[in-house]
């Protein structure tokens, strides 16, 4: 994916509920290829153009794997704090 | 795309300060970016006036964007961070171990520096060659001193054609590292008030005699201690991000290593010639920041010259003469 892409998509994932300034986007996305999380490479698009596609890495995929299943924690966790206090 | 667009990519290109091809890659990805975004907006509708405002409005601050960007790539690695202390290193090591007194030492030292210097400058001006660069104008310092012990009609011959070519050296090589980011040139001029300060401690007056080598001699694991305080300082200055951090380490750095330099100078240093290296050294850290203002003005003044005579030459359908022009401002 290009960055236009993920900005487009998160929007669309998060129903419009994710709106951020997009070129705030390029210093994480590389922060990301810094760490080896992704890695970023340029593409000539049939017309002629270039565009910087982003791959996860085997890196990233692993890191990916703990973030999602720490931020599922926290979830659980704030839905039982949420949930109507038991009698 | 709109002047306003490009305005806005060249605030970003001119507060980035990374390496040319780093700073090619950012711009023609957000350049891209925005040509995606100017596209859909104008397919909605959008006159191209207005579009490229809400574009604008969309990316956010140029000036967050050029610091987050500059974050993401400013951290060297720990490679880069012992190639840019080495020279501060192998000078300490030089004091130290009091091998300075060996002139094979030396030159195989010189030799190392000046050919490492121009190896650096010559393939990209990587981050680690800006200190190699500050030691290559030792040689020029060294032929200065070497004007005073040359017979007294000579020396005033000499003197008026060394100073304006080691001034005109030192000028153009702060220039050019100072195109790149002012904070390398700092960082290349800070061992300046410190060399000075144990010149004036070992010899006030310039002229070396025996006695001053038996100082030096005296003097030598301190001055070997102060590089070494100058190697961490670079390598910490490499490792940081924020450029805020690498000002202050230079600053915090630099009169903590003047001091010492007073202190184990054992009051040879005196307290005006303290405070004297204490102003040279604010200058030689501001004068750069000083220097990158003006070349950016005067490089904002070229293009927007160059680029109002492009627009009244495509006007008037005279177009070539200009390029012409445009050559002779290059040359």
């Amino acid at each position: 994916m290009y960055g236009y892409q993920i900005i487009k998509e998160l929007e669309r994932r998060s129903q419009g509920y994710f709106k951020f300034k997009e070129g705030t986007l390029y210093p994480a996305l590389h922060r990301l290829e810094k760490a080896g999380l992704v890695l970023g490479k340029w593409q000539i698009l049939p017309n002629g153009r270039q565009r910087r596609y982003y791959y996860i890495t085997t890196k990233g995929r692993s890191k990916l794997t703990v973030e999602r299943s720490q931020w599922q924690d926290f979830l659980n966790a704030v839905n039982l704090i949420f949930q109507p206090a038991s009698p | 795309m709109t002047t306003v667009l490009n305005h806005y990519l060249e605030n970003i290109r001119d507060k980035l300060r990374l390496d040319f091809s780093e700073e090619r890659e950012v711009i023609n990805e957000l350049e891209t970016h925005i040509e995606d975004r100017l596209q859909e907006l104008k397919e909605a509708g959008l006159p191209e006036e207005e579009a490229a405002e809400t574009c604008l409005g969309l990316l956010g601050s140029a000036k967050l964007i050029a610091r987050q960007i500059y974050e993401a790539h400013s951290q060297g690695t720990w490679r880069q961070a012992l190639l840019a202390s080495m020279p501060h290193l192998l000078f300490g090591i030089l004091f130290v171990l009091n091998w300075w007194q060996h002139v094979v030492w030396l030159a195989i030292i010189l030799t190392l520096v000046l050919s490492t210097a121009i190896y650096g400058w010559w393939h990209g001006k990587p981050t680690w060659v800006f200190p190699w660069l500050g030691y290559s104008l030792l040689p020029v310092v060294a032929a200065g001193l070497l004007l005073l012990y040359l017979p007294k009609g000579w020396s005033l011959l000499a003197i008026p054609l060394y100073f304006p070519l080691a001034l005109w050296w030192l000028y153009y090589i702060m220039v050019q590292t100072t195109k790149r980011d002012w904070l390398f040139s700092s960082a290349m001029l800070l061992p300046i008030p410190i060399i000075t300060g144990w010149f004036l401690a070992v010899e006030p007056g310039g002229r070396f005699t025996e006695y001053s080598m038996q100082r030096v001699y005296d003097f030598a694991p301190w001055i070997g201690l102060s590089f070494l305080a100058l190697a961490l300082t670079m390598a910490a200055f490499i490792r940081l991000r924020q450029r805020w951090l690498r000002a202050a380490i230079l600053i915090i750095s630099g009169l903590l290593t003047l001091t010492m330099v007073a202190y184990y100078a054992n009051g040879r240093l005196s307290l005006p010639a303290f405070l004297v290296l204490i102003l040279a050294m604010w200058g030689l850290f501001l004068i750069p920041a000083l220097l990158e203002r003006r070349i950016r003005r005067s490089g904002r003044r070229f293009k927007s010259s160059t680029g109002h005579q492009l627009l009244t030459a495509s006007v008037n359908g005279n177009v070539g003469e200009v390029s012409d022009t445009k050559g002779s401002h290059h040359h």
